[in-house]
């Protein structure tokens, strides 16, 4: 980007922060992005940005990894995961800690890889955890639909897909929440379309935009919400994305989530079930619906001393917590949020801002 | 000769003694390795020597730009190389795991061979082990070496004020490897950046006594070898991320995966740290092969705190960067 454009930007930004302006992303890749370019250190105190619930890892439910561990133990299934999924903890500890134990559970980085798994090692029961928002839904619903199409009879998916529409009106609706101006998820748009997110200022009057990943993207989108607020227009919406984003979005993805999956309700980690939040396989694709076929008892939770339902909710920053960076750190994570390489405490700890 | 290796080749015997001359010897070809016996025994002139060891297990074995065991011999060398040491002999351990094509082996070792005879070293002892099949993943390899310490280098105390060069683009070997191990194809020009740094420490001799350290950003990259640099020092690293020499294939490959270059090792760069008055020794580097990129990247700084690095980021923000902690995986969403 270039520098004359982002110091005007940014300059422009801190002369309208005449008062508190909370701005909420709900993306890891802006929660990084923002970390990354140090905005903090050049925005105006006044201007506060805070992390959603943008982290698919943090926002799995403990009793979902507790499921994963009983089904090894239960029916000894291998569980193929994403890599960081493997460290978060559920009550009945980690799946690293399964593996340490000789559990076969093999980490994987594209979905797709599982067909040939399961096609190499056809006496072995495959679960995948399939977790993660609208952006990674679709390549889940090809995996299944290729696994169908192919007669595969030892892959299953324990789905736990996130969808952010319904998580926003959690928070939107929390009486006390704080948030002044929303940036949109891009990826998630460019999947759903930006239509996808307009309800924010329809329903809650509160400015939102769509935007990209970069430093110009980011900035843009700051300086419109920022804008929009101190104007008064809170129903505002645009989308800032359009090299990537159209108003309905990718069909074709939009087609496979719809010919595989069904919506239903969800549950976050530490914040509870959130009614139409999650998509599970549908009755057509049942026979690969792991909770159906690998039936276990659920567990009851305990509570930790982690805050990260504050986090994923923006009712908090990272510095905020008392344990941040003290007791949790990324060798030892207390919490989720610190866990993944994407939640907002491990960001917040990987490019620390103070000097 | 048999396809593969197997547990008779590692037994001491005719096999163990058929693979060391077929493959080993044919291709490290020099007379201390073929006449040593248990030892080989060579003269040195007086002097300072550098001696260090190191061990391999990259995976992939063949990845863009390098194999094993290209990395075996320039890790071992670029080690020398920092000390400012000018590398005589290497040794070499193989542990090979039971069924490893020989193909596979004599291209490694030949590999070794030619960037041997490229640098100018030999590797004069060896030692080969076959292990049984599952025990270790494929091949595992050692090398130590020995080198003489050239003219004035020796490393000296930083001040505030000195400016640190790196010789060329950060993160290219771990990126190599990580598009390998991902999977990522990537058009365009991506390979790791093994090579050796001994004729770059040549060049640079006459400037020994203005060097005051040298250090390769291996493992952990550019990031953890600064906070080495930065505790022993006990000063702060003001780095200016737009003087960070990067190729754009490097960074669009960890863009995709989530992954953070200035974490990720080069294998065939190294770290300076000059005087403020560093121009024309940057130039002399720049006449390198393979150091046309490199760069000033950034000063220490006394920022009365304690020792950290920070980064400016290119639209001007600051943010600590520390050093490598936990594993890095690739993103998810
Ligand atoms: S710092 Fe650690 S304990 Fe605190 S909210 Fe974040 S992950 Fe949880």
């Amino acid at each position: 980007m270039d520098k004359g454009l982002a110091r005007y930007l940014i300059n422009e930004i801190n002369l309208m922060a005449t008062e508190e302006i909370k701005i909420m992303e709900v993306c890891g890749t802006h929660t990084q992005m923002i970390s990354k370019l140090g905005l903090r250190s050049l925005l105006a105190p006044k201007i506060k940005l805070l992390s959603g619930p943008g982290c698919p890892v943090c926002v799995t439910d403990e009793r979902y990894i507790d499921r994963a561990i009983e089904m090894i133990k239960k029916y000894d299934v291998t569980i193929a995961t994403f890599g960081d999924m493997i460290r978060v903890g559920g009550m009945e500890g980690s799946l690293l800690e399964a593996k340490g134990k000789g559990r076969d559970v093999r980490i994987i980085y594209s979905p797709l890889d599982l067909i040939k798994m399961a096609e190499e090692n056809r006496d072995r029961n495959i679960v995948f955890l399939g977790i993660g928002f609208e952006t990674t839904a679709p390549v889940i619903a090809l995996t299944i639909k290729t696994a169908a199409e192919r007669g595969i009879e030892n892959l299953f998916c324990l789905t736990a897909i996130k969808l952010m529409p319904p998580i926003l009106d959690y928070i939107l609706k929390q009486p006390s929440h704080n948030v002044g101006g929303l940036i949109c998820p891009g990826h998630v748009a460019t999947i759903k379309g930006s239509d996808y997110f307009r309800f924010i200022g329809v329903d809650y009057c509160i400015p939102a935009a769509v935007c990209g990943f970069e430093a110009s993207d980011i900035l843009i989108g700051i300086h419109y919400l920022v804008k929009q607020i101190r104007q008064n227009k809170k129903a505002a919406f645009k989308n800032l994305y359009r090299r990537y984003v159209r108003s309905q979005g990718n069909p074709i993805a939009n087609q496979l989530i719809e010919d595989v999956f069904k919506v239903s309700c969800g549950v976050w980690r530490g914040i509870g079930r959130v009614e139409n939040s999650t998509l599970d396989l549908n009755e057509k694709y049942a026979r690969f619906d792991a909770k159906q076929v690998f039936a276990v008892e659920e567990k009851s939770i305990k509570s930790t001393s982690c805050e990260c339902k504050d986090i994923l909710l923006g009712n908090r920053t990272p510095k905020e917590c008392k344990l941040f960076a003290q007791l949790c750190n990324p060798v030892k994570p207390y919490g989720p949020c610190m866990i993944s390489s994407e939640g907002a405490c491990a960001i917040a700890y990987r490019y620390r801002e103070e000097i | 000769m048999e396809q593969i290796v197997n547990l008779r080749h590692g037994d001491g015997g005719k096999y163990t003694n058929l693979l060391i001359r077929e493959i080993f010897y044919k291709h490290f070809d020099n007379k201390l390795l073929v006449n040593s016996q248990d030892a080989s025994v060579f003269e040195v002139k007086q002097g300072k020597l550098a001696f260090t060891t190191d061990s391999f297990v990259v995976k992939p074995l063949i990845f863009p730009g390098g194999d094993i065991g290209k990395l075996a011999v320039c890790g071992t060398i670029n080690d020398l190389a920092t000390a400012g040491a000018k590398p005589l002999y290497l040794s070499c351990g193989v542990i090979i795991e039971e069924g490893f094509e020989l193909s596979l082996l004599e291209k490694i070792a030949e590999s070794m061979g030619e960037t041997c005879r490229k640098t100018g070293v030999s590797i004069i002892t060896g030692d080969t082990k076959v292990v049984e099949k599952g025990s270790i993943d494929g091949l595992y390899i050692n090398t130590s070496g020995i080198g003489v310490v050239q003219g004035e280098y020796c490393p000296k105390p930083v001040c505030e004020g000195d400016r640190i060069i790196i010789t060329g683009g950060i993160a290219e070997h771990g990126t190599a490897i990580a598009s390998e191990r991902y999977q990522i194809e990537v058009q365009g020009d991506l390979q790791s950046d093994c090579m050796s740094l001994n004729k770059l420490v040549e060049r640079i001799e006459k400037y020994m006594d203005r060097i005051k350290l040298m250090k390769d950003p291996t493992r952990g990259g550019l990031a953890t070898a600064l906070n080495e640099i930065a505790e022993l020092s006990r000063l702060g690293i003001h780095l200016l991320e737009e003087c960070i020499p990067i190729k754009k294939e490097v960074e669009s490959v960890n863009q995709l995966l989530g992954l953070e270059p200035i974490y990720l090792a080069c294998e065939g760069r190294m770290i300076l740290v000059v005087d403020e008055e560093c121009e024309t020794i940057l130039e002399e580097i720049r006449q390198c092969d393979g150091c046309e990129d490199a760069a000033i990247i950034g000063s220490f700084v006394n920022n009365g705190i304690r020792p950290m690095v920070f980064m400016e980021t290119y639209i001007g923000g600051r943010r600590i960067i520390g050093s490598l902690e936990g594993e890095m995986l690739p993103r998810i969403c």
